[in-house]
């Protein structure tokens, strides 16, 4: 007898799912299994959602789309990503949503992204959260419950370049390292960034110093993690150190950088602020990793387990690609015609991702990523108006539709 | 068809230019238009630049095959659209539009040429002296202001140095060579020469030789040249504008509707949307038979006929992805509530139509993506439009001729430097006042001579 299915119950189809892809391999005879688990996962949720979260429904409604004609995952519709703004993007109804993840929003933009969460689908986040960080962040070893208690290795020290959660309670990011913190850093660690009044974050110079200083005297390893903006405010406090005193981490340091300038551009490309963070912290390139995520998914992506040594012979990186846990399929389609490019081609993301049990699963971003063989190259988010010749810029002068 | 090299333009792409060469190209520039542009009279010119306007209306003429032939590659532009582009400038430049021009912004078509007095002073006769070197920095994204500029500066015998816009440097190219074709001594007061932006250290050298130094591009661009130019030049620059369309009560009932319709389209179609020209908004009044939404659904109608007879130019990737994140925008949106509907290409970003209710002025993203939006009146309009007050170029409208004045009156008050009818948004014509600005009078000198009588 067939129970109902429920969104808890897909959750923890998914939980077990993920246990089941991270003990896997593509070798073993289990993986037809899996592939099979994921697509019954996606149908069956994608039937749920459409059901319970009203903006989906409509979308589709308006698309003119049956759900009963939607046989594969590929088939289902991605809602684009601006419904977190304009609309509840939600299966959750009000009083089961006890809290919202909030898009870092710019001083222009006039409405932010709400991805709402309850209980249960931030169980979900963590399931989905800390198996795929662990294995690209922490690769070398088993978890730090072990260890804490009398194991060889002294646990490292973690700097995060974030104000901490309970600063920050809407941010998903800095959510997301509360729950690393917690799982992997009990003990030594520290939040070093500030809110500002105006809501912008910036780095404790103070506390950043400190903590290098730490890690450079007593030869203990320290594991940073920061936003792109963080981390570029951290390599001019670091270029701002006498050169006698060179900031030079133990082995086995690293640092992840999450992306997002949080509202503000950069003029230094990704490449770029790892070489500079490579160096002035002594770190070798393969121990700076980079996330890509957002308020509206789940579940990262990453662009490199920590440790890989780059491939190309050359010596020269060849670019990243970011991979998605095995819940997470990505489409990279053509603006022009919406089907999916040929590898090496540039086109807009679309993301799969089943951690989103709650809210909705297939999300059509903004962002522009290059097709690669397995995962994908960001390149930036897709303008939203076009400066050419006489044609007004929109950049601080209008705002883009809110 | 072989250009010779001739222009800067022509070299390969791997020759560089140097101080030395722009500053020996600015002197022999003077020199032959002393020798030989300054000595014609100005009734020559216009003879002669009537004369190649319509060559360059004539299918057969070989520059105009190039052009079109080679547009799609060069310029992204279809033949289709840039040969409606192409006869929207030259078609304008006719004899007497030219003498009608000089007598506008001259008092006298003779006063090139000679102390003239006008019609309404015998007493104080004056001349207008032309600059000696022109420089112009064209815009990027369409021929048209470029070929002004140049064609004018011809009417006023000035030398002139061209700075073409390095990504599509072949219309002004193909212009200069024509202007040598009709005569070479012509093209011998010409050079066109082009270079990525940035620091080159000959910038400074050639602002400094020009008498006169014109800029159409974006505000960045004209901030940075007017930075760079010595302040005792004459600096003529066009910025970035905006336009819109306004169709009225009336318009939008009886037979009409349809015909404004495919003359909206026309203005969205026309050069794809760029440039200061183009409508990114049509404003539609309330209360008329055809309803604001129903006049978006006949514009969606006219721009898919359009995109058959003039494509739209194929788009690098991100432009396009800007385009489609507009629409998913628009999509999610539509399919909440009925304020927003959209009307789209299907398998193309080719066009675009957005119906929204709210009636505050939308920047388009361009590249025939076009918003409708319904207002009760003027008043209500202009309200909503304020963010881009200082910014509009010109407004097309669809209206009985006694209201047209009424509304052109009010448009003029509030800062809007042209108002045509809808369909001749792109087609100004060659007396167009460009951002309110006398066309000739900003590049002249005058001599005033009072004779005592």
């Amino acid at each position: 007898m067939t129970t109902p299915l429920t969104l808890s119950s897909l959750a923890n189809h998914l939980r077990e799912f993920i246990k089941a892809s991270s003990t896997d391999t593509s070798n073993q005879p289990g993986y037809v299994n899996l592939e099979l688990q994921f697509e019954n996962l996606a149908l069956d949720l994608f039937q749920l959602q459409v059901q319970l979260n009203e903006p989906y429904r409509r979308f589709l409604l308006a698309r003119g789309v049956e759900p009963s004609s939607v046989r594969h995952w590929t088939q289902i519709p991605f809602l684009p990503i601006s419904a977190f703004k304009t609309s509840e993007c939600s299966c959750l109804p009000a009083s089961e949503r006890n809290r919202v993840f909030l898009s870092s929003g710019t001083s222009q933009q006039t409405s932010r992204s709400q991805h709402f969460h309850s209980l249960e689908s931030m169980e979900v986040y963590e399931a989905s959260a800390l198996p795929w960080f662990h294995s690209h962040y922490l690769p070398d070893f088993d978890g730090w419950r072990g260890r804490l208690f009398g194991g060889p290795l002294d646990p490292p020290d973690f700097l995060f370049l974030t104000p901490s959660p309970a600063h920050c309670p809407n941010s998903s990011l800095v959510t997301m390292f509360g729950m690393i913190q917690k799982e992997f850093a009990p003990i030594s660690s520290t939040f070093a960034g500030r809110v500002s009044a105006d809501g912008s974050w910036s780095i404790d110079p103070k506390l950043v110093s400190s903590s290098l200083q730490q890690a450079t005297d007593f030869l203990r390893p320290l594991y940073i993690l920061g936003t792109a903006l963080s981390c570029v405010e951290l390599v001019a406090l670091l270029e701002s150190f006498p050169s006698n005193s060179q900031c030079a981490l133990p082995d086995g340091s690293r640092l992840l950088e999450t992306g997002g300038y949080k509202g503000r551009s950069i003029s230094i490309s990704p490449s770029e602020l790892r070489k500079k963070l490579s160096l002035r912290l002594n770190l070798p390139p393969e121990s700076i990793i980079a996330e890509y995520g957002m308020s509206e998914l789940s579940s990262q992506a990453y662009d490199l387990v920590v440790g890989t040594p780059n491939p190309t012979p050359s010596g020269s990186p060849s670019p990243r690609s970011f991979l998605f846990p095995p819940w997470v399929r990505t489409r990279i389609v053509s603006p022009e015609t919406g089907a999916e490019v040929p590898v090496g081609e540039v086109g807009l993301l679309q993301v799969l991702d089943l951690a989103n049990v709650f809210s909705i699963a297939p999300i059509q971003t903004e962002d522009l990523a290059k097709r690669h063989i397995k995962g994908f190259e960001l390149l930036g988010r897709a303008p939203g108006s076009v400066d050419k010749g006489c044609s007004l810029a929109s950049h601080g002068v209008l705002p883009t539709p809110a | 068809m072989n250009l010779p090299n001739y222009f800067m333009v022509d070299l390969p792409e791997e020759a560089s230019l140097s101080t030395e060469m722009i500053l020996e190209a600015c002197g022999t520039l003077k020199r032959n238009r002393e020798r030989y542009l300054a000595p014609r009279s100005t009734s020559q010119m216009v003879r002669l630049l009537a004369e190649l306007a319509d060559n360059w209306t004539q299918p057969d003429f070989p520059f105009r095959r190039l052009l079109l032939d080679q547009s799609p590659r060069l310029t992204g532009f279809s033949s289709q659209t840039m040969a409606s582009g192409l006869d929207l400038i030259f078609r304008n430049i006719t004899v007497d539009s030219l003498t009608s021009l000089l007598r506008q912004e001259l008092g006298h078509e003779a006063r090139l040429d000679e102390l003239r007095g006008s019609d309404e002073s015998t007493s104080k006769l004056a001349i207008a002296i032309p600059p000696i070197l022109q420089v112009h920095f064209t815009a990027g994204n369409l021929p048209a202001p470029g070929f002004i500029s140049v064609l004018l500066g011809l009417l006023l015998k000035s030398a002139q140095f061209v700075k073409a816009p390095s990504q599509s440097s072949l219309p002004l190219r193909l212009l200069a060579h024509s202007i040598y074709d009709i005569d070479p001594k012509l093209g011998a007061c010409l050079e066109v020469a082009c270079w990525r932006g940035g620091a080159v250290p000959w910038e400074s050298e050639l602002l400094s030789q020009a008498d006169c130094i014109t800029v159409t591009g974006s505000d960045d661009t004209v901030q940075t040249v007017r930075q760079k130019a010595p302040p005792n030049k004459r600096f003529v620059a066009y910025g970035q504008r905006v336009s819109f369309g306004f169709l009225t009560r009336d318009a939008m009932s009886g037979y009409k509707v349809k015909r404004w319709a495919e003359n909206a389209a026309s203005d969205v179609a026309s050069w794809d949307q760029h440039g200061c020209l183009s409508p990114h908004v049509f404003y539609v009044q309330d209360g008329g038979e055809t309803t604001p939404e129903r006049f978006a659904e006949l514009l969606a109608a006219e721009l898919a006929k359009k995109e058959l007879t003039e494509p739209r130019a194929p788009l690098p990737t991100h432009e396009a992805a800007a385009i489609a994140t507009r629409r998913s925008f628009y999509e999610v949106r539509a399919s909440h509530a009925n304020h927003t509907r959209q009307w789209k290409s299907e398998n193309s970003t080719a066009w675009t139509v957005v119906y929204e209710h709210d009636p505050q002025f939308q920047l388009s993203c361009l590249n025939r993506f076009v918003y409708v939006k319904p207002v009760a009146d003027l008043d209500q309009l202009l309200a909503h439009a304020e963010v881009i007050r200082e910014k509009v170029s010109t407004v097309g409208l669809a209206a009985v001729d006694d209201e047209a004045r009424i509304l052109a009156r009010s448009l003029a008050r509030w800062g809007v430097s042209r108002v045509c009818r809808l369909g001749k948004m792109q087609n100004p014509p060659l007396s167009w006042r460009h951002d309110g600005r006398p066309v000739l009078g900003d590049l002249i000198a005058w001599c005033d001579w009072e004779h005592a009588y």
